[in-house]
C-alpha cells in the first residue's frame, strides 16, 4: 500500500513536472473482427486529420497486433482495412503517455451480398461514409424506359413490394430524397415510381434519425432507413449552335445558321445558308460539326490491296465552299445529319440539298504554237450555270461480335444542271491578223442520278493477326439530257461564200449510264509475330452505255448520223495480289506484286437498235510491283519510300468515237483503241520534329514516268486554225516534283518562320500535226512566312510567294515562255478592346509574263471591326470592307502543250457588310493563335 | 486443439494475403482524348464541346503496361502488346524507351525514358509521396482495393489510385508507390487516363527488373525532371498547343 501511494505520488510528480504530452509516442492496439477474433494482415494507416493524407501505414501482425514505434505524437485518424471488411476509422488525441495503447479495434464485415453483387459482380465501387453505403447505380443495367422501382429491385438488400413499399435491409424505408431534397411530398413510393432509371446515377442508403429525434435533438436511439438517388450529370447532353444574318452595299447578303443536339449515343444537327457573295458551301469547321462524329467514317473503301487510298481525305460532300475565285454566285443549301453510336452500332443518314447559280464574265488569250508559225486566240464568254444538287446519305456499321463487323453504306445523289455559255472567238495570224471570227451560244440541260452502296464484312480469327475480309459494291451513274450548239462561224480569207460562213444549230439528245458491280476480298496472315501474308482480289464490272442523237436545227431537225452514235462498253477488271510484310517497332516494310487483267468489250451502233457498226474487244494483263517502307526513327524522325506501277484505264469519254463539235474550233474525236496508262511511280518524304525547339521539317518527292500516257494529239489547220484533237498512247513523259517545309521559332511563342520551297518539272509530249513537240513544264515556288505574337493581344503574320513557272517547247524554242506570279499577304489581328477586334489583311499579287506581253497587279485589302455583347458573349457584330481598293478579278496564267493561256475573270470586289451572330454558347473572348478547324 | 485451428486458420489467411509478394500485373493504359484536351487551359468552352461532340465515344487510345514487383522494388514498362492505333492501322509503331525502376530497399528510383524529343537517365532518391486515403472501396482485377488521392502539382493532375487491400507491395503503375497494397488502378484528372489492372500474374522475379545494360541518355535528376516538364508544358500552353503530345500524361 505504502508502495502505491509512493508510486502514485511519483506519478502525480511527473505529470506535473512533464506538463505537456510526449514528443514521440508508439501506438499500438490489436484489429479484431465482431467475433474477436485478431484480423492478421490487416492494413493499419495513420492519416492526418486535417486531409486524410497518409503519415504512416503498418500490417497487423497474424494475431492482429499493430505497432506504430516512435511516431510523432499529435492527433491522428486510425484507419484499418480487411479485404471483406467496411474500412474502419477512430480518431486518436494526441496521447498522454509514450505508448498509446488502443486495445481492441473491432471491424464489421460488409454484408456479404453488397460485397458479392455490387463490388464483385456489379464492379460498382462503395463509398462508405460513417454508415451510410453509397454505389453507383449506373453499373446495375435495367431496360431503357424503367423506373426507380425496377432499379431498386435489382439492388442488393432491397425488397419492394407489389404496393410499391421499400425494405433495405429488412427496414422499411420512410424516406427517398432526390439530390438530398425530399421529393413531391414525403410518400417514399412518389419518387420510385415515377423517375426514370436512367435519370440517377447514385443510390445511398443510409440510417436517418427518427422525426422525433430530430424535433427534440435528443438522438433516442432509434435510426430510419433513408434513400438518396443522386441524378445524373448530364455533360454529355446538350445543344449548341450558331446564326449569322448580314448585309452589305450592292444588295450583298448572306444567312447561315446551324443547330446540334446530342446525348451520349446520338447526335442531330441541322444547317442551311444562304448568300451570293460566292460562299458556295460551309467551311470545313461547319461541314464537322454537321456530320459530328461521322466526320471520320470515310477511310473505310472496300478496295482492298495496294494502292487503294487507306488515309482517305473528305471531299466535303459539296457541303463545303468550292468556290474557284470566278465570277458571281448565288448559292442556297441545307441539310439534316442523325448519328447515332453506342459503340456495337453505329448509324449515321444525312441529307442535303445544295444549289449554286454562276455568272461569269471572262475574257482569254491564248497562243498556239505551230512549228513554224502560231496563233492566237481570243475569247469573251459569258455564262450563266445552275447546279442543284439532293444528296441523301447512310452509313450503318456494327460490331456483331468481337470477331465481327459488318459496314453497310449508300451514297446517292441526284442533281439538275443547266449551263448557257455566250462565247465570241477570234483567232488572229502572230501578225496580229484578223482570220477567223466565231459566235458561239450553246446551252445544256442535263439531270443526274448517282448511286453508290457498298458492304464491307471483316472477320478476325482467334488466332491473333489472322483475318479476313469481303466487300461488295454496286454503283449507278446516269446523265441524261441535251444540248443545244449554236454558231456562227467567219473564214475572212476564205474565197466564196459558202467558204467564209458556217452556221451550226444543232441539237444533242444525250442519255449516258454506268453501273458497275464490284467486290474485294482480303486474307492476311501472320507468319510470325513480325511478318504478315496478305492475299488480296479485287473484281469489277463496269457497264456504260451512251446515247448520243444530234439533229440539225438548220434542216428541218433531221438526224446527223456522222454525229450520232450508240455506244456500248463493258470493262470487266481482275487482279490478284499478294504482299509481305515486316512490321516491328516503327520499321513497317510491305513487298508484292499483283496481276492484273482489263478486259474490253465494246460495241458501236448508229443509233440504239441499230445494226451493230464496229466492236472492239480487248484485254490488256499486266504485272503490278509495288513496295512500300516506313521508318519510325528515335526523336521523332520519320521516313517513307514507295514504288508501284499504276495502270489505270482509259477515261470512258476518251474511248468513244464520236465527234464533240461543241466550239466549233476545237473539235475532239474519241478514240477506242486506247490503251491503258502505264506509270512507273515513286515517292519519298521525311519528315522530323523536335518538340524541344519546336522546329518541323518536312521533305517530300516524287516521280512519275509514263510507259504509256493518254496524250491529245493535234491536228491544226494552219489556215483556218481549226484544231482537232484525239487521245492516243504515248511513252516518255514524265515528272517531278520536290518540296520542303521549315518552321521553326526564332523566338518561342512570340515569333515563328516558315520556309517552303518547292520544285516541279514535267515533260508532256504530244504530236503536233505529226511532229513530236515536247512542253518542258518547270515551276519554282517559293514560300516564306513570319508570324508575330507580341503578346495575347497582338498577331500579325506576313507571308510572301515567288512562283516561276518556264514553259519550253520542243517545237518552236523560240516561243519559250516565262510566267510569275508573286504575292504579298500581311494580316494582323488585333484586341485593342476588351471583346473589340480588329482584323485586316492585305493580300497583293502580281502577274507578269514579258513574252506575252502580260503585267497585272492586284491588291486586295480587307479590314473590319467586331464587338461582342451579351452575356457569355452570344452576340457578335461584325463591320468589315472587302477588297477596299475595288481590284479583285481572278487571273490565271499557265502553258500547256503547244499554248499559252491567260485568262481574266470578273469576280466579287469592293462591297461593305454588317454582320450579326449569336451563338448559343458565346463567343471566344480572346485572340486564338490556332483556329481549331477554321 | 481450438489453439490449433486457429493458428491454422490464421496461417491460412496470411498465406492467402502473402502469396502474391512477386509477380507481374498486366495494365491497359486508357486515354480519353477529348477528355485530356478539355483539361487544356487554352481551349475556349465551345471547342471543348465542339470535340467532344466531334469525336466522344471514339476518341480513345488504348496502350499496354507492365509492372513486375516483389517487396524490394518495382520494373514498370511497356508491354508488347500493339496499342489501338497500330492495331486499327495495321502499323507497328517505334516502341520508346521506357523503363521506370524503384528500389525500395536502397530507397531509389531509375527511370528511363523519352520525352522531349530525347531520352533520359533520372536518378534519385525516393520521396515520400502525399497520398490522401479516400472512404471507396471497388473490385479492380478480382480484388478488393482502397481510394487514395494524389495531386500533381507540376501537371496539374488530381490523381486517384486504388490500392489492393490484399497485396502488400508499396508498387504501382506510371511514377506512383508509396501505399500500403499494390495500386491496380489509376484515374488521371477525372478519367482522362485510366490505368487498370486486367491481371495479376505470379512469377519468380529473376532478371525482369533488371534495366537494359546498355543506357544512353542524359543524366538527369528529379528536380531537373520536374524544371523541364514545368517550363515546357508553360511554352506549349503558350503557343496553344498540346503539350502531351511530347510528354507522358
Amino acid at each position: 500500500m505504502r508502495k502505491l501511494s509512493v508510486f502514485l505520488f511519483f506519478m502525480f510528480i511527473c505529470v506535473a513536472t512533464f506538463a505537456q504530452n510526449p514528443i514521440r509516442t508508439t501506438i499500438k492496439g490489436i484489429i479484431q473482427d465482431t467475433s474477436s477474433v485478431g484480423m492478421g494482415g490487416a492494413t493499419v494507416m495513420l492519416l492526418a486529420p486535417k486531409d486524410s493524407a497518409l503519415i504512416n501505414f503498418s500490417r497487423a501482425n497474424d494475431k492482429g497486433i499493430f505497432e506504430f514505434k516512435n511516431v510523432k505524437n499529435t492527433a491522428y485518424i486510425l484507419k484499418v482495412s480487411y479485404v471483406g471488411y467496411l474500412p474502419y476509422q477512430q480518431i486518436l488525441a494526441p496521447s498522454a503517455t509514450e505508448i498509446a495503447d488502443l486495445g481492441n479495434v473491432g471491424i464489421k464485415p460488409i454484408s456479404k451480398e453488397l460485397l458479392e453483387v455490387v463490388v464483385k459482380t456489379a464492379r460498382a465501387p462503395l463509398t462508405i461514409k460513417g454508415d451510410t453505403i453509397e454505389y453507383d447505380a449506373r453499373s446495375f443495367k435495367v431496360p431503357a424506359g424503367s423506373s426507380v422501382e425496377d432499379l431498386l429491385r435489382r439492388l442488393p438488400g432491397m425488397e419492394i413490394d407489389a404496393q410499391g413499399n421499400i425494405k433495405a435491409q429488412g427496414k422499411d424505408v420512410k424516406k427517398v430524397l432526390v439530390d438530398g431534397k425530399t421529393f413531391f411530398g414525403d410518400d417514399p413510393k412518389a419518387a420510385t415510381k415515377n423517375l426514370g432509371a436512367e435519370t440517377i446515377s447514385k443510390v445511398q442508403v443510409f440510417n436517418d434519425k427518427s422525426e422525433q429525434a430530430k424535433l427534440t435533438g435528443v438522438d433516442d436511439g432509434k435510426k430510419e432507413k433513408a434513400i438518396n438517388l443522386e441524378l445524373k450529370e448530364e455533360y454529355k447532353k446538350g445543344a449548341f449552335g450558331k446564326i449569322t444574318g448580314a448585309v452589305g452595299t450592292d444588295s450583298r447578303m448572306a444567312l447561315r445558321g446551324n443547330y446540334n443536339k446530342f446525348n451520349k449515343t446520338s447526335q442531330f444537327s441541322i444547317l442551311g445558308y444562304g448568300n451570293n457573295i460566292n460562299e458556295t458551301g460551309v467551311n470545313w469547321s461547319d461541314y464537322g460539326e454537321f456530320k459530328g462524329n461521322n466526320s471520320f467514317n470515310n477511310n473505310d473503301n472496300g478496295d482492298f490491296g495496294f494502292g487503294g487510298n487507306r488515309w482517305w481525305g473528305s471531299d466535303g460532300d459539296g457541303i463545303t465552299n468550292q468556290f474557284d475565285g470566278r465570277g458571281f454566285t448565288n448559292n442556297g443549301g441545307g441539310g439534316m445529319n442523325y448519328n447515332f453510336d453506342n459503340k456495337k452500332t453505329k448509324f449515321s443518314s444525312s441529307y442535303f440539298y445544295n444549289q449554286t447559280r454562276l455568272f461569269l464574265d471572262q475574257y482569254q488569250n491564248k497562243k498556239t504554237f505551230l512549228q513554224n508559225s502560231a496563233f492566237l486566240t481570243t475569247d469573251t464568254s459569258s455564262q450563266n450555270n445552275f447546279r442543284g444538287n439532293h444528296s441523301i446519305g447512310t452509313r450503318f456499321e456494327r460490331m456483331i461480335d468481337s470477331s465481327n463487323t459488318l459496314i453497310v453504306k449508300t451514297n446517292m445523289r441526284a442533281g439538275m444542271k443547266n449551263d448557257v455559255n455566250a462565247m465570241f472567238q477570234s483567232n488572229l495570224t502572230e501578225e496580229g491578223l484578223l482570220r477567223t471570227r466565231a459566235a458561239i451560244k450553246n446551252s445544256n440541260d442535263f439531270t443526274n442520278f448517282y448511286l453508290n452502296t457498298s458492304a464491307i464484312f471483316r472477320h478476325k480469327f482467334k488466332k491473333k493477326g489472322r483475318s479476313y475480309a469481303l466487300s461488295f459494291g454496286y454503283n449507278v451513274n446516269n446523265s441524261i439530257g441535251n444540248e443545244n450548239l449554236n454558231s456562227l462561224t467567219k473564214f475572212i480569207t476564205a474565197g466564196t461564200f459558202t467558204e467564209q460562213v458556217r452556221a451550226i444549230r444543232q441539237i444533242n439528245d444525250n442519255d449516258n449510264r454506268q453501273n458497275m458491280v464490284k467486290g474485294s476480298a482480303l486474307f492476311l496472315e501472320p507468319l510470325s509475330k513480325k511478318i504478315f501474308w496478305e492475299t488480296f482480289y479485287n473484281f469489277s464490272s463496269d457497264n456504260r452505255s451512251v446515247n448520243r442523237q444530234a439533229f440539225n436545227g438548220l434542216f428541218e431537225n433531221r438526224r446527223m448520223d456522222s454525229l450520232s452514235t450508240y455506244f456500248e462498253n463493258n470493262v470487266t477488271y481482275n487482279r490478284i495480289g499478294t504482299s509481305l510484310r515486316y512490321s516491328f517497332s516503327g520499321v513497317n516494310i510491305s513487298l508484292g506484286g499483283a496481276a492484273l487483267r482489263y478486259d474490253l468489250d465494246g460495241k458501236q451502233f448508229p443509233q440504239k437498235g441499230g445494226q451493230l457498226f464496229s466492236s472492239v474487244t480487248k484485254s490488256y494483263p499486266n504485272f503490278m510491283p509495288y513496295l512500300d517502307a516506313s521508318l519510325e526513327l528515335k526523336n521523332n524522325l520519320n521516313f517513307n519510300f514507295s514504288y508501284n506501277l499504276e495502270v489505270s484505264a482509259p477515261q470512258i469519254a476518251d474511248l468513244q468515237p464520236v465527234i464533240n463539235n461543241n466550239n466549233p474550233f476545237f473539235i475532239s474525236t474519241g478514240n477506242p483503241d486506247l490503251n491503258p496508262e502505264k506509270s512507273h511511280s515513286v515517292s519519298l518524304s521525311m519528315y522530323k520534329f523536335d518538340p524541344a525547339t519546336f522546329l518541323n521539317i518536312n521533305i517530300w518527292g516524287n516521280y512519275n514516268y509514263y510507259l504509256s500516257q493518254v496524250v491529245y494529239n493535234q491536228t491544226i489547220d494552219p489556215n483556218t486554225f481549226i484544231v482537232r484533237t484525239r487521245p492516243e498512247n504515248l511513252s516518255g513523259g514524265d515528272n517531278f516534283s520536290l518540296g520542303t517545309y521549315f518552321g521553326f521559332p526564332i523566338i518561342k511563342t512570340k515569333l515563328t518562320v516558315n520556309l517552303n520551297p518547292r520544285i516541279s518539272v514535267s515533260n508532256n509530249p504530244t504530236y503536233i500535226n505529226g511532229i513530236l513537240n515536247n512542253s518542258n513544264n518547270q515551276n519554282y515556288n517559293l514560300s516564306f512566312g513570319l508570324s508575330l505574337t507580341p503578346n495575347d493581344k497582338l498577331i500579325m503574320s506576313l507571308n510572301t510567294r515567288l512562283g516561276i513557272n518556264n514553259i519550253k517547247y520542243s517545237l518552236s524554242e523560240a516561243q519559250n515562255q516565262n510566267i510569275r506570279n508573286n504575292g504579298l499577304d500581311v494580316s494582323i489581328k488585333w484586341n485593342f478592346v476588351a471583346k473589340t477586334f480588329l482584323e485586316t489583311n492585305l493580300d497583293y499579287k502580281r502577274f507578269r509574263n514579258e513574252r506575252f506581253g502580260f503585267e497585272q497587279d492586284i491588291p486586295i485589302y480587307n479590314v473590319s471591326v467586331r464587338r461582342l455583347f451579351m452575356k457569355e458573349n452570344k452576340l457578335e457584330v461584325r463591320l468589315a470592307a472587302f477588297d477596299l481598293f475595288n481590284k479583285r478579278q481572278s487571273i490565271l496564267q499557265s502553258g500547256f502543250q503547244n499554248t499559252v493561256v491567260n485568262q481574266t475573270s470578273l469576280t466579287l470586289a469592293r462591297y461593305f457588310m454588317l454582320s450579326l451572330t449569336y451563338n448559343l454558347k458565346g463567343h471566344e473572348s480572346k485572340l486564338k493563335k490556332n483556329q481549331w478547324w477554321d | 486443439m481450438k489453439n490449433i485451428i486457429t493458428f491454422i486458420s490464421v496461417f491460412l489467411i496470411s498465406c492467402v494475403s502473402y502469396a502474391q509478394q512477386e509477380g507481374m500485373v498486366r495494365y491497359t493504359r486508357t486515354t480519353y482524348w477529348t477528355k485530356l484536351n478539355s483539361t487544356l487551359p487554352y481551349l475556349s468552352k465551345q471547342e471543348k464541346e465542339k470535340q467532344a461532340y466531334m469525336f466522344g465515344g471514339r476518341d480513345e487510345g488504348i496502350e499496354y503496361t507492365l509492372l513486375y514487383f516483389n517487396e524490394k522494388g518495382s520494373y514498370y514498362t511497356q508491354s508488347e502488346q500493339l496499342n489501338s492505333w497500330e492495331e486499327k492501322y495495321d502499323y507497328n509503331g517505334r516502341k520508346e524507351v521506357f523503363g521506370i525502376k524503384r528500389d525500395f530497399d536502397k530507397n531509389s528510383m531509375t527511370e528511363v525514358f523519352e520525352m522531349i524529343g530525347k531520352t533520359y537517365i533520372m536518378e534519385d532518391s525516393l520521396k515520400q509521396l502525399n497520398w490522401k486515403i479516400l472512404n471507396d472501396i471497388k473490385d479492380v482485377a478480382g480484388h478488393i482495393c482502397m481510394k487514395a488521392m494524389i495531386q500533381d502539382t507540376i501537371k496539374k493532375q488530381k490523381i486517384i489510385a486504388w490500392f489492393a487491400q490484399d497485396i502488400p507491395i508499396i508498387a504501382g503503375p506510371e511514377r506512383l508507390y508509396g501505399l500500403p497494397g499494390l495500386i491496380l488502378e489509376l484515374d488521371i484528372n477525372d478519367g482522362a487516363v485510366i490505368v487498370e489492372a486486367t491481371k495479376i500474374e505470379p512469377l519468380k522475379i529473376t532478371t525482369q527488373m533488371d534495366l537494359p545494360k546498355k543506357m544512353k541518355g542524359k543524366k538527369i535528376n528529379e528536380l531537373a525532371f520536374q524544371d523541364m516538364v514545368r517550363k515546357f508544358i508553360q511554352e506549349k500552353i503558350k503557343e496553344e498547343q498540346n503539350p502531351f503530345w511530347s510528354i507522358r500524361y
